[in-house]
């Protein structure tokens, strides 16, 4: 009996060693699917896109908007609306250490803006300064490995202590053949699902990953705006100096 | 009615020019129509202000290197001026309209260095972090045309140089022509003057007063300036330096004439345009997820005496300081944040409004503004849009005027707005603000840009 005892007490402990070290495992591959996810979002050196941003209402309506997107590595992103006329010369800057700059040519001025307009709506898109931001998710959120759902792995990121961001949670469907973020839920400070971002177009440009249409829907308001790629140039050496605000009101 | 068909002509002719030149070289064209029409709340509504807006920007890269932007404006603004008959054949007098260059210049970008860049030419040179109301924006002369415009700033013809070393800029600017500034107009003529008090027994009947401009020379028109900026602890700052001239005239000479033997008078006066240096500094940044910003300039004037001609009432010639060579600093700090609702809010406190001068005039003022966007930002309403000038506040009761500015836009379609709000003040008649207390109005603008 008292064998039995002694056995059955090994074997659960062995059994709770094997599954703490399993969830070790998990976790670490959660982090390195992130790693991946970021790797593969931006692994081209630079950057240079021409997009349409096509916006929906619940009524069906659309507006039109232009905009040129340059980015460098992971952290240094540059945009500059080109149409409508309202908005034309409308550049915001964003750089590490959540600074972030815009341009409003009606002002002739280049403003600094703190990170709380980072809830706020990206020139009446769906996409947030938050989401315009070049970010790397792995310095941001911790990853949870959920499950493998057909061909994506699903992952739950909760935000690192001190990071400044509106979203409680994202979940993430990503692509098991090449670690693309294919989609994406947002949370509110509430937990409540918000927003779902959708990839599509995913082709292999200049042996790059890249989606030539991202989809943010607004589960609220029942508006989308489709982020459509027109021209892209990858690895065009464009110099870090283009990043700043000298190169804002150009 | 020639002027306006002149007008009209060159308008036509510089669009057709600019679709040519936009097909033939890619010059691109854009701007916007806006009409703005006021009524006084009070009486009988008054038109307060009337002006139809065209804004034409002209922009070019006449090379990999250079860049070339304008803007005009062409307007029709103020009421009808009619008094006889003969001023019905003047368009100019039924409705006065002008054209007017707003900006002209040059960009050389990499100019001798490659991080060197100038601008030539007319040009807005916005310094300052805070909120429309910047005490070191002091090279290009205020243009205090419409008061509720708060910030505008006339452009000034000179050279701006930058130099740019990683997150540090250094600029220098040199303009070698001083324009003075605009002032208002209208109901607002008198708002920004100060008070003239006359000795016991004395009654105004007519004031004229003359201008002296700066001599048309360069050494008493220039206007330099220097900026040093960068990031320094994650907060943008900068300090500067203007030596430039105060381009709100100053009367440094009264003759007093007497009309009659009851003590009516008639006061001559002449106004002049005193030099000044001023030192700034700014910041820019967050705390925490608020965005705050704070500008202080330190302005040194020149000594302005005041000669009062009291001899022909046979009190001789009074001498007085209208202003000393004593430093004074204006300021402004404030903060925004955007709840996560979509409310927007901003404040900031100001010290020494625009036309103040001197430790002893300097008022302060509480500036806010909220507002909020409904419908997927088809209408934006500002409920709380305003300001609290307080000029003592020992006596506040007696020296406190609150301005209240609410404005509703709505956003039909792309390109176009539609704007409704009203000016409402309310305060003592001691106050900047105060003695506009009958003046408040409403308003509604019409925008399209193209």
């Amino acid at each position: 009996m008292k064998k039995i005892i002694i056995r059955t007490l090994a074997l659960l402990l062995v059994s709770i060693s094997f599954t703490t070290v399993w969830a070790g495992e998990t976790q670490l591959n959660a982090n390195q699917i992130l790693q991946k996810v970021d790797d593969v979002i931006n692994a081209p050196k630079d950057q240079d896109l021409k997009v349409k941003l096509i916006l929906t209402d619940k009524k069906g309506k659309e507006k039109i908007r232009e905009m040129s997107m340059l980015q460098i590595g992971s952290d240094k992103r540059l945009v500059k609306f080109l149409s409508p006329a309202a908005q034309k010369g409308i550049a915001f800057l964003s750089l590490p250490d959540d600074v972030m700059y815009l341009y409003l040519p009606a002002f002739k001025k280049i403003r600094r803006i703190a990170s709380h307009v980072k809830n706020t709506k990206f020139a009446g898109t769906d996409f947030t300064y938050e989401d315009m931001e070049a970010v790397r998710y792995s310095d941001k959120y911790i990853p949870e490995f959920v499950k493998e759902e057909g061909e994506h792995f699903i992952l739950h990121l909760t935000p690192k202590e001190g990071v400044k961001t509106d979203y409680s949670k994202l979940i993430m469907w990503i692509r098991t053949d090449n670690f693309y973020l294919e989609k994406m839920e947002h949370y509110n400070k509430g937990n409540k699902l918000f927003k779902i971002m959708i990839r599509d177009k995913i082709e292999k440009v200049d042996g790059y990953w890249i989606a030539k249409e991202t989809e943010m829907n607004d589960l609220k308001a029942k508006h989308k705006t489709k982020m459509i790629i027109e021209e892209v140039k990858l690895d065009s050496s464009i110099p870090a100096k283009i990043f700043t605000k000298r190169n804002l009101e150009k | 009615m020639k002027i306006i068909n002149l007008i009209m002509l060159i308008a036509i002719l510089i669009i057709s020019g600019f679709s040519l030149l936009y097909a033939e070289s890619g010059i691109n064209f854009s701007g916007y129509f806006q009409t703005d029409n006021r009524a006084l709340l009070k009486g009988d509504h008054t038109f307060s202000w009337h002006e139809y807006r065209l804004d034409l920007q002209l922009e070019a890269n006449p090379s990999e290197n250079t860049h070339f932007y304008s803007e005009f404006w062409f307007r029709t603004i103020g009421n009808s001026k009619i008094q006889k008959s003969s001023d019905l054949s003047d368009n100019e007098t039924i409705a006065f309209s002008n054209l007017y260059l707003k900006e002209a210049y040059l960009d050389i970008y990499g100019f001798l260095l490659k991080d060197l860049d100038i601008r030539l030419g007319r040009q807005r040179i916005t310094w300052g972090t805070a909120d429309k109301l910047n005490p070191t924006d002091n090279l290009n002369s205020y243009d205090l045309e419409d008061m509720w415009d708060f910030g505008r700033h006339l452009s000034s013809d000179g050279l701006k140089a930058t130099y740019y070393l990683g997150d540090y800029e250094l600029s220098a600017v040199y303009i070698p022509k001083f324009a003075p500034a605009v002032l208002p107009g209208g109901e607002w003529a008198t708002a920004l003057s100060p008070s003239f008090d006359l000795p016991d027994g004395l009654m105004l009947r007519n004031y004229s007063d003359k201008i002296i401009m700066p001599e048309n020379n360069l050494k008493e028109n220039s206007i330099i300036g220097t900026k040093f900026s960068g990031i320094f602890f994650n907060y943008d700052l900068s300090t500067s330096y203007v030596y430039g001239i105060d381009d709100l005239p100053l009367i440094n000479k009264a003759k007093f004439s007497p009309v009659d033997a009851f003590g009516t008078i008639d006061i001559s006066a002449e106004m002049i345009y005193p030099k000044m240096q001023i030192v700034g500094f700014d910041l820019a940044g967050a705390l925490g997820n608020i965005g705050i910003w704070a500008e202080s300039a330190i302005y040194f004037p020149e000594k302005i005496m005041l000669s009062t001609d009291l001899s022909e009432l046979g009190m001789g010639i009074q001498e007085s300081i209208a202003l000393d060579d004593e430093p004074y600093i204006k300021y402004v700090f404030g903060g925004d944040y955007t709840f996560t609702n979509g409310i927007y809010v901003n404040a900031q406190y100001l010290h020494g409004f625009i036309h103040e001068r001197g430790n002893d005039n300097l008022e302060d003022y509480l500036m806010f503004g909220l507002e909020k966007k409904f419908f997927e930002d088809k209408i934006k309403i500002m409920p709380l849009n305003g300001g609290l000038e307080i000029k003592d506040f020992d006596d506040f009761k007696e020296n406190y005027a609150v301005i209240f500015m609410p404005e509703i836009t709505y956003y039909p379609y792309d390109n176009i707005e539609l704007l409704l709000g009203a000016h409402i003040i309310y305060g003592t008649e001691s106050s900047t603000f105060g003695k506009m207390n009958d003046s408040d109005d409403i308003y509604v603008k019409a925008k399209v840009s193209f």
